[in-house]
């Protein structure tokens, strides 16, 4: 379209605003080049410090056969961090840690309910709190059977906690 | 008799200093005259971020109280303590606690250590605190002086944070529940709170990995930046023009 | 917009080393430090001075530890949480506000805010001048003083923050008693009558942090319950 010597297209045709000099072009892309290897640094770094493979304890287990809980108890499983709830409606797993600061909560059976030591929190057996500084209930975690017949709980797996196992 | 010793020992010096030896390590002859003692201080790397000179009113024990310094001799006496505490300690999950009662029982002087230790450390989070609200009170954070101010609220957090990391290191249950519930307080901060967490503890559960993340940055990672910022506090002290002095000091009042 | 009172900028003395200065260009109530007083060598005077703290504290500290044993309990138990579980003597302040407020607010919002507060002190030149709360317009002063120490109460009472709110009550009444105090001439009523706003927010602060400090270490057993001190251990 234009008859003039200039090519179609150059630095100052296609950024009509920026004049820019051989210096500052070259500077803006330094700094450019190294702010991705800073930004690439970082992404490494952080993908450094998150470990791939854990060494703690299985999220899944065994909790046994249905019959060992009667009806309207609550089992503590110390290893696992788990209360075993029985309802006539059902079974939860519920966590025994506290939903505050991480604590580990205590059923008292004369009391029937779940208390946290660490700040007085309390809760019914199905996990809704009673009172205490805790902003959640418990969380239930997911509970099945296995094809022998055993509870499973799955600590990685949230339920409702109007979710039960009915056996 | 004993005036012949004192000679003889005045005269052992005097030669020793004459030799190219100590010349050599030592440049600046004795310190007995002005010129002298601003060598000792601007020409000595460990002095040098101190000021050649200064303020009579600033010497006063009510101008300071020594905080600032008293708050460096205790980082310094937690870094010597430390470091010794370091050849008997292994930061694995069940070695942490037997090396704790090793360090008890076992060890000689072993006690004497950790105690050091241990109030060295209390004792350098109370400083730093009266530090920061005396300097305050005084008015040490007034213009020319921000960026000093804004250092020490970063090394108070040093400090707390230093403290913090070590006091999971014992592995026993004060340990580990006072970290147990940090790190979830940490969680309850919206969007990043729960990755800082797994970072910090290296995982999900507080295990062997926190014990050895927190054991790092508790002798290392901390203590440097510790260092750098510490560094960095007294030459801003000097730069912008040495201990805060009130108007009502120079009166004499 | 008015020109800054103070401005800051490095001296022109080229012989010496550049330092920063402060210039300060109105006619302002503050006093300035023309003379720097007297000047010592560092070495000896504070060299000496620094030796001799040094040594004092070192002594103060061994004789302490040959007697004060560190604490150590039984090894971690990560199924066994201790009741009560307390942090260390630093953040004791800050659990006792966890008791009151939910985790965020307490453990992060609040905390955060604090340091932000902290590092911006310098840059909104708090107190420069260190105009006394009651000379100028001491009525409108004591109304807003009234007014936010009033809803502060209220709020803290609503939350049942006693802690907070038992050092807040004492340090008003103190801060109007100051107001009522500003007519003297001498004696520590006048001195404090003088103090600046920045003076009394820091001091309420510094009220507030010790009251929560000493409750949550002596005053708090299991489940966080109140205690008091000297019933837990007789017997």
């Amino acid at each position: 379209m234009s008859d003039t010597k200039e090519p179609a297209f150059s630095q100052s045709n296609a950024f009509p605003s920026a004049d820019v000099s051989r210096r500052d072009f070259l500077n803006q892309v330094t700094i450019g080049a190294l702010g991705i290897a800073g930004l690439g640094s970082v992404a490494v770094t952080y993908q450094f410090f998150s470990p791939n493979v854990l060494f703690e304890p299985a999220t899944q287990f065994r909790a046994g056969q249905p019959d060992l809980y009667p009806i309207h108890s609550v089992t503590y499983l110390q290893d696992q961090q788990v209360y075993i709830v029985r309802m006539p409606e059902g079974f939860y797993a519920v966590s025994a840690v506290c939903t505050h600061l991480g604590c580990i909560t205590q059923w008292k059976e004369e009391a029937q309910m779940i208390a946290c030591p660490c700040h007085g929190s309390k809760f019914n057996p199905d996990g809704i709190k009673i009172e205490g500084p805790a902003p959640r209930p418990l969380p239930h975690f997911g509970i099945s059977l296995t094809a022998d017949g055993e509870l499973l709980v799955d600590k990685l797996q949230s339920v409702k906690n109007t979710q039960a196992l009915k056996t | 008799m004993k005036q012949i010793m004192a000679t003889s020992v005045t005269t052992l010096l005097a030669t020793l200093r004459e030799t190219k030896v100590w010349k050599s390590i030592f440049r600046r002859g004795p310190a007995n005259s002005n010129r002298t003692r601003s060598i000792a201080v601007f020409g000595n790397l460990f002095l040098h971020w101190m000021p050649v000179k200064v303020r009579e009113k600033a010497l006063h024990v009510r101008a300071s109280y020594y905080l600032g310094s008293i708050s460096l001799f205790l980082f310094l006496v937690l870094s010597v303590t430390g470091i010794l505490l370091m050849f008997y300690y292994h930061p694995a999950a069940p070695n942490a606690y037997r090396d704790m009662k090793d360090l008890q029982f076992v060890v000689s002087n072993g006690v004497f250590l950790r105690n050091l230790h241990r109030l060295a450390a209390h004792l350098m989070v109370f400083m730093v605190f009266a530090h920061m609200f005396h300097v305050f009170y005084r008015g040490g954070y007034k213009p020319p002086h921000e960026f000093n101010w804004v250092i020490g609220v970063l090394l108070l957090l040093v400090t707390l944070f230093l403290s913090y990391t070590g006091y999971l290191l014992p592995w026993d249950q004060l340990a580990f529940w006072a970290v147990t519930v940090g790190t979830n307080i940490i969680s309850a901060m919206p969007i990043i709170g729960d990755k800082i967490k797994f970072l910090l503890l290296g995982g999900h559960i507080v295990g062997e990995n926190a014990l050895l993340r927190f054991y790092v940055l508790h002798v290392v990672i901390l203590p440097l930046v510790a260092f750098v910022l510490i560094g960095i506090h007294f030459w801003r002290v000097q730069k912008d023009g040495g201990l805060t002095v009130k108007p009502r000091d120079s009166d004499g009042k | 917009m008015e020109n800054k009172k103070i401005e800051t900028g490095f001296s022109s003395d080229a012989k010496k080393e550049p330092r920063r200065v402060v210039f300060v260009t109105k006619k302002t109530s503050a006093k300035v430090v023309g003379d720097r007083g007297p000047q010592l060598m560092t070495y000896p005077h504070l060299l000496l001075r620094e030796a001799i703290v040094f040594e004092i504290m070192v002594i103060a500290m061994v004789v302490i530890a040959l007697f004060w044993d560190a604490p150590l309990e039984q090894l971690a138990n990560p199924l066994l949480t201790p009741n009560p579980a307390k942090a260390p003597w630093y953040f004791l302040g800050l659990q006792e506000l966890l008791h009151f407020f939910p985790p965020f607010v307490a453990g992060i919002l609040i905390p955060t805010l604090v340091v932000l507060a902290l590092v911006v002190i310098p840059y909104f030149n708090v107190n420069v001048e260190g105009e006394p709360l009651w000379t100028r317009r001491p009525g409108r002063n004591l109304r807003t003083v009234l007014i936010t120490t009033i809803a502060l109460l209220a709020f803290l009472a609503f939350f049942d923050a006693w802690t907070i709110l038992v050092p807040t009550a004492i340090v008003a009444s103190i801060l109007i008693f100051s107001y009522t105090a500003r007519q003297q001439a001498n004696g520590w009523q006048s001195a404090l009558a003088a103090k600046p706003l920045s003076w009394w927010i820091m001091t309420w602060f510094i009220a507030v942090s010790i009251c929560l400090t000493v409750v949550g270490t002596f005053f708090r057993g299991p489940g966080w319950s109140w205690i008091w001190p000297w019933r837990t251990h007789v017997g």
